[in-house]
């Protein structure tokens, strides 16, 4: 699906949120996580701007582990903050999921 | 960071060495785009440009650990390299150039208008 990105801008942070609530992990896996969903137009870059700001918000634990090749990659885990932004996102996105919906379905 | 370095940038001079000397180990594509990053990170910075630093240092980062991996630079930043560098500069360093120029376009216009009788 084509010219997802627009619809997807407000959701990629809960979506990477959840990600990484699943299990401490870094930029490349999580790209490769959300392409593998069917989310073909995401890329590397975009994810890691999401990551700079779940960082600055506070919301994840950030580790440099070395690789084998090459500079030590960022390791990303959700702190309590993180946890419950998370849960918010949910909530939220139940609230909209619910009524578009409804309005789908020709209902009030 | 001392006085003379703040007043001088020697410190920035001394970083964006150790920054181009980074850059200078990426593949021949990464460098290119990493030409273009700096281009359009510029507009968001402050007088010195050190509002930039962890910014540049951090995109530099980025390009680094994936160049490692082996990936394709447009595997890695896609078809928008401003968006990205707006995404990257983002909330950061508030007062920008182009905040300031359209500051003083509103103050021009305003000031244009009374004068009209406006």
């Amino acid at each position: 699906m084509d010219d997802l990105t627009e619809m997807l801008k407000g959701t990629l942070e809960g979506c990477v949120l959840q990600i990484i609530g699943a299990e401490e992990t870094y930029g490349y896996a999580i790209t490769r996580r959300l392409n593998d969903l069917g989310f073909a137009d995401v890329v590397e870059g975009t994810v890691y701007t999401i990551l700079l700001r779940l960082e600055k918000k506070g919301l994840v634990q950030v580790t440099k582990r070395p690789s084998e090749l090459g500079p030590p990659r960022k390791f990303y885990a959700l702190n309590d903050e993180g946890r419950r932004q998370l849960a918010a996102f949910w909530a939220k996105w139940e609230y909209i999921t619910t009524r578009i919906d409804r309005l789908k379905e020709g209902g009030r | 960071m001392n006085f003379w370095d703040t007043i001088t940038g020697n410190d920035l001079t001394r970083e964006w060495k150790a920054i181009e000397a980074r850059a200078a180990l990426l593949p021949a594509d990464y460098r290119a785009a990493w030409e273009q990053i700096k281009g359009h990170l510029f507009i968001y910075g402050d007088f010195t440009g050190r509002n930039l630093m962890p910014i540049v240092d951090s995109a530099l980062g980025l390009l680094e650990e994936t160049a490692a991996d082996g990936q394709s630079i447009h595997d890695v930043l896609g078809d928008d390299l401003a968006g990205f560098c707006a995404a990257l500069a983002g909330g950061e360093g508030a007062r920008t150039f182009r905040d300031r120029w359209r500051e003083q376009l509103n103050r021009n216009v305003a000031r244009k208008l009374r004068r009209l009788g406006g």
